[in-house]
């Protein structure tokens, strides 16, 4: 056995050191890093253990670490791609980091969305605002095996047009022939030259009316955007049981021991970040 | 017959085990508080106390303890290690419910990831235990279908002598065994008989509490708001607590080095659960207090099939506005299951 993979045993908190290779501005205040492993024993470890849904605790040694989903697909798990917005202490200090800076990684943590039970199904796609990431990094695991898939839906919003992430791979997207993408803004927040829908993601899923036949449904977005999905989803027919989320809760250890990601008996950061809506439909609703 | 560890002999015992390269660690009153500390010499040690206040928890999982040493350099950063110390400790006098309290968190610390920093001090920490003879009206521990002269947690078992001049001694695993090796010389057989151990009373029945918690309904239930009314939100009792085990990490440092370290945290803090948008899944003291009775007789349960409590009382025993596991239990076993 290696060094490394002996150190991590050791002590199941020291993070992988990982270099930033590319930066992206996605939206104000909210980028994308690609990162790489520096360690070729981590990165084999990574790789054995990656699928997607899976998250990861982000780190700046002497700021802390924060947690986001892994937002590139197990399909391409050479590097770790990652899209945080500024907001505190340690995303600020994530976000100063250069190309050619290093951070640090621990992960990847968690479960991971049932990709295989949704070959040969319909796949729609929901998220709002800076949502997409967890979704994209399933809407790509798809689109890199897109034969074993039925149509593809993609419906994302944001509060304004300048607030939608991937806008280059939108614009991809938009142009294949094998997906099906609705894209709109919140009233108030679209541009004059702005071509697509306005109005909010449920309003707009609705008007959309996927058929609930053979399809998943993959839900990401903030709580309020999420709950009036859910009613959408249901007006549409979908069954809880075939329509997935991620719970994006606070964690300091990623590995169910510090306490503070619970949602009841359900510890996010081992039984989730992905559950069924059926299974957080089951979760006490005051502690989400 | 049953062998007899003299107190007059336990001096030489303290100081056979220090020879031996272990540290002697026990119950210790100092000014303003006792907790378990290191001694040099027996009669450092007060075996009078109901438990000490602070409890044994601290000597496993420290308040705050260094995880990793970091150095920045331009584009490279270096990661080292910190491990537990690899000093073999002895803690003579452990109350039942405190070694009870670290059976119930290991398979916490151990389920998929093991911390190390958790089980090289279990692994490196001899536990004996004393029976308890006397209670204060916080002990609890059959209430948790414990008893004062629990084994669970412990390596060797000492039921106090009615004479009050020494302890009978049971040795519960090899490494208990390995230790009074050290002093075999130093016990005697005898038949002084053992003191009776102490009388708790039963302060709520546990099964009718864990079945009205078990019900989905009465997550909601105003109970909970009623119930921690009183509660500031001090941790306390999170802190004194063997059981509990929430933590944060804290990076300590400047730009070009510093230490990580893993620090006491608390459910009873409302930032702990906060998230970056503002959010809280536990907002008010309330949905806090109802996570932790919850998290200690309901969710750990159903994980690791054992109760997240020994009953030690130090909750209610320390609480500053009188509250704790205790008042909560006793009134859920009065409401409508």
């Amino acid at each position: 056995m290696t060094e490394t993979s002996q150190s991590v045993q050791q002590n199941i908190y020291k993070p992988a050191i990982m270099k930033i290779v590319a930066r992206h501005d996605e939206a104000p205040g909210v980028k994308t890093m690609r990162v790489e492993f520096q360690n070729p024993t981590d990165l084999e470890l990574f790789k054995q253990r990656y699928r997607t849904g899976m998250f990861g605790l982000y780190g700046v040694y002497g700021e802390g670490e924060s947690t986001f989903c892994v937002a590139s697909p197990e399909t391409r798990n050479e590097y770790i791609e990652f899209t945080f917005r500024q907001s505190g202490r340690v995303t600020s200090a994530l976000a100063n980091a250069d190309i050619g800076d290093v951070i640090t990684f621990r992960g990847p943590y968690g479960n991971r969305f049932p990709i295989e039970q949704f070959y040969g199904k319909n796949l729609i796609f929901v998220s709002g605002g800076i949502a997409l990431p967890p979704t994209r990094s399933v809407i790509w695991s798809c689109l890199d095996q897109r034969e074993k898939f039925g149509k593809i839906t993609i419906v994302y919003g944001a509060r304004t047009v300048a607030d939608l992430v991937y806008k280059h791979e939108l614009e991809e997207w938009g142009k294949r022939d094998d997906i099906d993408l609705v894209l709109t803004v919140d009233p108030g927040g679209e541009t004059p030259d702005w071509k697509h829908r306005i109005g909010f993601v449920p309003t707009v899923l609705e008007q959309a009316a996927p058929s609930p036949e053979n399809c998943i449904a993959v839900i990401c977005g903030p709580p309020i955007m999420i709950k009036f999905t859910l009613i959408s989803l249901k007006k549409l027919g979908f069954d809880e049981s075939n329509v997935y989320t991620t719970l994006e809760n606070r964690m300091k250890c990623g590995v169910g021991k510090c306490g503070r990601c619970n949602v009841g008996s359900i510890y996010v950061c081992k039984e989730g970040p992905v559950f069924t809506a059926a299974e957080v439909s089951r979760m006490p609703q005051a502690d989400l | 017959m049953t062998r007899i560890l003299q107190s007059d002999n336990l001096d030489k015992c303290v100081a056979r085990w220090r020879e031996a390269g272990l540290t002697v660690i026990g119950p210790v009153k100092n000014e303003s508080s006792s907790s378990y500390a290191a001694v040099e010499k027996a009669a450092e040690f007060d075996f009078s106390l109901i438990m000490p206040d602070r409890s044994i928890k601290e000597l496993f999982f420290p308040q705050t303890e260094p995880m990793l040493q970091y150095t920045i350099k331009k584009q490279r950063i270096d990661t080292s290690d910190f491990t537990p110390p690899p000093e073999k400790r002895i803690i003579f006098g452990a109350r039942p419910c405190d070694a009870s309290g670290l059976a119930i968190d290991d398979p916490l610390f151990g389920w998929d990831y093991k911390d190390n920093f958790w089980f090289q001090r279990r692994d490196t920490t001899v536990i004996v235990t004393i029976a308890c003879t006397k209670a204060d009206d916080f002990c609890m521990c059959t209430s948790l279908k414990l008893v004062p002269d629990s084994t669970k947690g412990s390596d060797v078992l000492l039921r106090p002598l009615q004479n009050n001049k020494g302890w009978q001694v049971e040795e519960l695993t090899d490494r208990g065994r390995d230790a009074f090796n050290e002093i075999a010389d130093l016990l005697q057989d005898g038949s002084e008989p053992a003191a009776p151990t102490a009388v708790v009373a039963e302060k709520f029945n546990l099964d009718t509490c864990v079945a009205w918690l078990q019900k989905p309904e009465n997550f909601e239930s105003t109970f909970w708001r009623e119930i921690s009314m009183r509660c500031i939100g001090c941790a306390s009792c999170t802190f004194l607590c063997p059981t509990c085990h929430c933590f944060d990490f804290q990076d300590e440092g400047d730009t070009y080095s510093g230490i990580r370290r893993k620090n006491w945290d608390s459910c009873s803090f409302a930032l702990f659960t906060m998230h970056t948008s503002g959010h809280n899944p536990r907002a008010t003291q309330s949905a806090r207090w109802r996570q932790r009775i919850m998290h200690k007789f309901n969710y750990f349960p159903g994980k690791f099939n054992v109760n997240s409590c020994s009953g030690c009382g130090r909750c209610s025993r320390q609480c500053p506005v009188d509250m704790g596991i205790t008042e909560t239990l006793q009134a859920i076993s009065t409401l409508q299951p």
